[in-house]
């Protein structure tokens, strides 16, 4: 049966997302949801009611999964986030050459060539230092929501220096710092520039090609992109939505998939 | 695919043949002082045909800290010497051999065959040394210790010399330990061994740049035990012989290691002792190969012949690759890669061994500069299991693989 629609489904470690392209690879879908204990049933219902709203079926659909999740989900096939990502900023960036992806446990970098190829990656340790993890138990020590640090972080005029790496450590120093009574704001451009300065050390493993790329969900906190375009100089770019490229990149993949069945 | 594929039949006798060792090692600790022929537990980079010289019997913690790891006995002994305030961050194969001391009951072979005296060259790294007076110090037994100077650039004459005198001064101890006399023809010809069973084994390793590669990497970890254990005696050479053929064989047959080999890789450091097989077969089920590794290489060099055998020991000892520079091992990656025409490399960051894995981000930024070839490091232990999130490694895994098919 001739697909109609390409769906990409992540399935990540706090959130899962899914985004579903026509035949012609236009987006006509997207939706997230926390991941919790079951991001396979999360993921399913997304696209349960994607697919009622186009007046689709399950079977017109090739699914690629990507993510933590990923091979829970019974998808045609599954990647890596790696080449799941290379394959979405490809698209959207043709002159990208350095992807950032800070996403819920992972950060990664990745150099891709101007066709769109993974030449060569980096991730974190198995530490969730600078990570979207990272920013959360923060965000829960200074009793603010996450969504709230990227704000709080602009208004601050003296950032802090948070020095431990590893998130337990680092959250007894932002206790202390409370106690200290520190504003909140320098504090939580101290954690900010923490991420920032992680991300960018394991950047220097692969090499920072311009131009640059900053997805994950972690791209959208304000003082975090602050603190990266201070360390780093040069241009950054950021995609509208930058938590779904991965699940971008794997419908992407779905309809090369089709393409390659032909 | 089944894993009987991938089993050499002469696994089964290597079976054999090590279970024999480690009996004649008990066997040793009970009757050697009364023989003179004292049981030493020694490193392995010690220069081992000396005692075979003077009828030591040498035993490797080493090689039984990788035992531990592969029977899964490594967490509980590793936590045992934590127990006893040795660091976390201390070698695993020393906390697994230190554990075994404490906790005999979770230890493979139980109480291990107690030695007469201690060797130890830094060869390999600095730690040894830290253990083996660790050793000497609760075992009331006598430590010789073998001071190698780092090589930054090429093997030195006077590094040499030094290594040699404190060879000289060795022979002359070991003279006393066991009332026998240096016979440097009886050295000569246990040397020869030695080279007999390492050309073997350097043979062996090169039927990997047949393709499809006859071994896979995990064959090369689980038959390397002779050749460190063994060197030096007609045991050795006689396994390696069967080995050969059943290698040469299987490449006259065509059989591979992985079949349907797709891709051909390079494994750098220790094994993932306690993971060796599901790990391995992750890549396996990809077509994924690894050819070659850097690690049981480091047993494939020969000795030259000198006038003076302890100037052979000498050189051979002093210039094992981890005693080498970032440039001497980005070499030696390089020529690898390029004689079993691999098409990528995976580098082991091995917490516990130090000197193998701190230079790594370097080594695989000059080599894929070198090569073009794309390098992945995967972090985790040769023995703790607690340094292994088995989940991210293999996502990065797949991740190396995808980039490399697509
Ligand atoms: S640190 Fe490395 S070389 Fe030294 S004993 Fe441990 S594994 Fe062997």
């Amino acid at each position: 049966m001739k697909k109609k629609f390409f769906c990409g489904v992540d399935i990540g470690s706090l959130t899962t997302k899914v985004v579903l392209l026509d035949a012609k690879g236009e987006m006509v879908s997207r939706a997230w949801a926390r991941s919790g204990y079951a991001g396979k049933e999360v993921a399913h219902r997304l696209l349960s009611g994607m697919l009622e709203k186009v007046g689709a079926r399950q079977e017109e659909v090739t699914v690629v999964a990507t993510g933590y999740g990923r091979v829970t989900y019974p998808a045609d096939r599954e990647f890596s986030e790696i080449s799941c990502q290379a394959r979405a900023i490809a698209r959207l960036f043709p002159a990208a050459r350095t992807v950032i992806d800070i996403g819920g446990q992972d950060s990664k970098v990745i150099r891709i060539s101007p066709q769109g190829r993974v030449l060569d990656f980096a991730m974190n340790d198995k530490c969730a230092a600078g990570t979207g993890r990272f920013l959360e138990v923060m965000a829960q020590a200074l009793e603010v929501p996450v969504e709230e640090l990227g704000h709080l972080a602009e208004k601050s005029s003296r950032p802090l220096c948070i020095s431990s790496t590893c998130t337990v450590f680092a959250e007894s120093e932002v206790v202390s710092c409370i106690a200290r009574g520190e504003p909140k704001e320098d504090i939580v451009a101290g954690i900010c520039a923490a991420v920032a300065a992680r991300v960018l050390a394991l950047a220097e493993r692969v090499g920072l090609e311009p131009e640059v790329v900053f997805t994950g969900g972690v791209a959208r906190n304000k003082g975090v992109v602050k603190a990266m375009r201070e360390r780093y100089a040069r241009a950054l770019a950021i995609p509208p939505e930058p938590e779904i490229t991965a699940a971008l990149g794997a419908a992407l993949l779905a309809m090369d998939l089709g393409t390659e069945r032909k | 695919m089944s894993d009987k594929q991938h089993t050499l039949h002469s696994a089964r006798r290597l079976g054999r043949l090590m279970s024999r060792y480690y009996l004649s090692s008990r066997y040793h600790s009970l009757w050697g002082p009364l023989l003179r022929r004292p049981l030493a537990w020694v490193t392995s980079g010690a220069p081992v045909e000396i005692l075979r010289v003077f009828g030591i019997h040498p035993f490797y913690p080493e090689n039984y800290g990788a035992l531990c790891g592969a029977r899964r006995a490594s967490l509980a002994l590793c936590q045992a010497a934590e127990a006893r305030g040795y660091s976390q961050d201390l070698c695993s194969y020393a906390r697994c051999h230190l554990g075994s001391l404490f906790s005999p009951e979770h230890a493979p072979l139980k109480k291990l065959p107690p030695p007469d005296l201690l060797v130890a060259c830094n060869n390999i790294c600095g730690t040894v040394l830290k253990w083996y007076e660790e050793l000497a110090r609760r075992l009331r037994v006598p430590l010789l210790f073998i001071d190698t100077p780092f090589i930054a650039g090429e093997l030195e004459d006077r590094a040499v010399a030094y290594v040699q005198e404190q060879l000289r001064a060795m022979v002359e101890e070991l003279s006393r330990l066991t009332g026998r006399r240096w016979d440097a023809a009886r050295a000569r010809r246990i040397m020869g061994l030695s080279n007999e069973a390492v050309l073997l084994w350097r043979e062996i390793r090169y039927m990997g740049r047949h393709r499809p590669s006859p071994l896979n990497a995990p064959d090369l970890f689980i038959h390397m035990a002779p050749i460190v254990v063994l060197r030096g005696t007609p045991q050795a050479v006689h396994y390696y012989r069967l080995l050969l053929s059943e290698v040469r064989e299987r490449v006259k047959k065509g059989i591979a290691a992985v079949p349907g080999e797709r891709v051909r890789l390079l494994w750098d450091n220790i094994a993932i002792w306690y993971r060796l097989n599901r790990f391995f077969r992750f890549f396996a089920e990809r077509g994924a190969c690894f050819v070659t590794d850097t690690y049981t290489g480091g047993w494939d060099t020969e000795m030259a012949v000198r006038e003076d055998p302890l100037e052979s020991l000498a050189e051979a000892y002093a210039g094992i690759f981890l005693n080498r520079s970032l440039q001497f091992r980005v070499r030696q990656m390089v020529e690898l890669i390029r004689d079993f025409a691999v098409d990528g490399f995976v580098m082991h960051s091995n917490r516990s061994c130090k000197p193998y894995s701190l230079v790594q981000e370097e080594i695989r930024r000059q080599v894929v500069e070198q090569t073009g070839i794309p390098g992945l490091v995967v972090e985790a232990d040769q023995t703790d299991p607690r340094a292994f999130a088995e989940e991210t490694v293999l996502n990065r895994a797949q991740a190396f693989l995808e980039a490399l098919a697509l």
